[in-house]
């Protein structure tokens, strides 16, 4: 059974506390994310689960048992590392079977399940080479296939895909994907890449600061995000956020703009934020006057960055848009697709 | 008319100097060694008279126990105290120093110093042994036959083992700290990460240092010379001192430019093996 249970989980290095007390309950067979800036303690965690960081206080258990005080290979993980972390000096066929090696395994059993793993990649043909003969995508392979080989209640992977060019990450993180639904083993995988997150989790733990914000699906996240933080970070181009007040169920922006809160809204409030995603907004009569600044087609849609109740907004269009910076154009935000937050505590304010 | 690569123009003042400073005496050795004192052509007479002599083979065994003695004492040590200097612990750069010293004390004042140390009425070692009760009799550490050759070797791994820790130190530092994550999460125990990860990762400095440790070894006189001149009984007689007192006590010039002639093909020969068979298993640079 491969569950993680993460329980006030804290860490400490002197006086200087980096994780604040993070709970994270993750199921068998699920693959997790965990995302955030740099700094934000998920390589940490994922560490900690790991055994390779002591654990201030709280409990980590694996399969239900607490792995608090368990050495690393006790504790039933296997782990990718970032710089994939193969041994130079062994083969692609050594590196595999390394732990059978320390674990006294038969050499028959030892060359059966590297055999295997080989074969899940597609490393056949590569098991006599030395890493340094391989290329980046078939390194991360050959990290991978060595997590196999244990056959792990869990797989930690620490931001396994950074060291790859664009093309062959995109490619990798499929076939990471393709892994899991293949052999169901719970997966822990640290990011800073939301794009990866949303398309490779089954749920999302978004950290900051040493904090869990919210841990929902990825669409759950881009939808109902619970905070400004989760709003700002997921989805891009990002959010945009207008500062303002809500007033008779409509919201006025700074420079008196006025959205309608589509039936949202009935509370008079002083001080919130609107978020609207890039693609809702709408062009069309009726809207906002938005004046453009830059235009940028990427072929599929077109980014518009524009001068929108006194601040700049993105906004993401299906449609080519063929205006000029200068140009004045009328923007709707979808009013079903509003967020609203709290402009002081950063929550989600809801109806 | 071809021009000359500029690449070697600028090259060449250099290698004008260095021809001047290491083939012309490599050659005159050579001259020297097939000639007599009036400079007359004697063909291999040098040669036949310095292997018939009774102390060459005797010299030629005492250098293989002396190199190969250093040699495996110096790389044990150098490469365990390195692997300890690179543990976190407080004081870590102090102590990093200090090991440096033996390395640094020039090799005549180290020599004179042990040969106090080692002296069998006065040195501090017998000293040492004997208050305490450790020993009956003091033991006379530079003249016993038993004692000192090895009283010799202990003095070079001293003088040399902070060489290998330095260089073997530096190799360890650049291992990346990965490497033994990923070797704790499969399951290694220190002595296994030593084995698997460690060793390995530094195989290339060991070989590179042991050849240059080699080289030494083969052409030391100072300790020796400054302690026993080779004696007692030519026990400590190694080959370079064989060739140093022959030269420079004996005035046999052109015997010991024989004997040295014969010395230097065998050196070629050990390292010219040694980098066949051991640096080019490896990835070594050359």
């Amino acid at each position: 059974m491969g569950t993680v249970t993460i329980d006030q989980v804290r860490k400490a290095y002197g006086t200087l506390e980096v994780l604040h007390g993070v709970n994270v309950n993750i199921a068998d067979g699920e693959f997790v994310v965990l995302v955030g800036p740099s700094g934000c303690g998920k390589s940490t965690l994922l560490r900690m689960i790991a055994g390779l960081e002591e654990i201030t206080s709280g409990t980590i258990s694996v399969g239900g048992r607490v792995v608090n005080d368990l050495r690393p290979k006790e504790r039933d993980i296997a782990m990718v590392f970032q710089s994939y972390a193969l041994y130079p000096h062994m083969t692609v066929a050594e590196n595999m079977g390394f732990s059978l090696k320390l674990a006294r395994a038969d050499k028959a059993e030892r060359q059966r399940r590297v055999a295997e793993a080989a074969r899940i990649l597609g490393l056949e043909s590569l098991l006599d080479r030395r890493p340094g003969q391989l290329s980046g995508g078939q390194r991360q392979r050959v990290a991978m296939g060595r997590s196999i080989v244990r056959d792990p209640a869990v797989f930690l992977f620490d931001e396994p895909l950074s060291n790859l060019d664009a093309k062959l990450r995109v490619q990798m993180r499929s076939e990471i994907k393709a892994l899991h639904q293949r052999l169901g083993t719970t997966t822990v995988y640290v990011t800073h890449d939301q794009i990866e997150a949303m398309t490779m989790a089954d749920r999302i733990v978004v950290m900051h600061g040493g904090r869990v914000e919210q841990i929902g699906t990825p669409l759950d996240l881009y939808d109902r995000p619970a905070n400004i933080f989760v709003a700002t970070f997921i989805g891009s181009p990002a959010m945009n956020i207008l500062e303002g007040r809500i007033s008779g169920g409509r919201f006025i922006a700074a420079d008196g703009s006025e959205v309608d809160l589509g039936g949202r809204g009935a509370t008079e409030r002083g001080h919130v934020l609107l978020g609207v995603r890039p693609e809702h907004l709408v062009p069309g009569p009726g809207g906002l006057p938005a004046q453009i600044i830059t235009v940028e087609p990427t072929g599929s849609e077109t980014h518009v960055t524009a001068r929108l109740g006194g601040q700049d907004v993105v906004g993401a269009f299906r449609e080519r848009i063929t205006g000029r910076p200068g140009d004045v154009l009328s923007l709707r935000p979808h009013p079903a697709a509003l967020h609203l937050f709290d402009a002081d505590t950063g929550e989600r304010l809801e109806a | 008319m071809r021009r000359l690569p500029t690449g070697l123009l600028f090259a060449l003042p250099a290698l004008i100097v260095l021809l001047a400073l290491i083939a012309y005496p490599v050659v005159y050795t050579g001259i020297l060694s097939v000639t007599d004192g009036s400079g007359a052509f004697t063909g291999t007479e040098n040669f036949r008279d310095v292997l018939s002599a009774r102390m060459t083979p005797r010299a030629f065994t005492n250098t293989l126990w002396w190199v190969g003695g250093s040699i495996i004492f110096q790389v044990i040590l150098g490469t365990a105290a390195a692997i300890l200097l690179n543990q976190e612990f407080p004081g870590r750069g102090i102590v990093r120093a200090i090991a440096v010293i033996p390395w640094v004390v020039p090799g005549i004042v180290a020599a004179t110093t042990w040969a106090w140390m080692f002296h069998t009425e006065f040195g501090i070692i017998n000293y040492m042994l004997t208050g305490p009760g450790l020993m009956d009799e003091p033991v006379g550490w530079l003249t016993n036959p038993d004692t000192v050759m090895p009283a010799m070797i202990a003095i070079n791994v001293w003088k040399l083992f902070p060489f290998v820790a330095i260089m073997v130190l530096a190799g360890l530092q650049s291992i990346p700290k990965d490497l033994y994550e990923a070797a704790r999460v499969d399951g290694a125990s220190f002595w296994e990460e030593t084995r698997y990860i460690t060793l390995p990762q530094v195989r290339p400095v060991l070989i590179a240092v042991t050849l240059l440790l080699v080289i030494w070894a083969l052409n030391h006189v100072t300790t020796i010379y400054a302690i026993t001149k080779g004696g007692p009984a030519n026990l400590t007689l190694i080959t370079p001192i064989q060739i140093f007192r022959l030269g420079f006590e004996s005035f046999q010039f052109n015997q010991a430019a024989a004997l040295s002639v014969i010395f230097f093909v065998i050196a070629m020969v050990i390292v010219a093996l040694y980098i066949r068979f051991l640096a080019s298993s490896g990835e070594v640079a050359r």
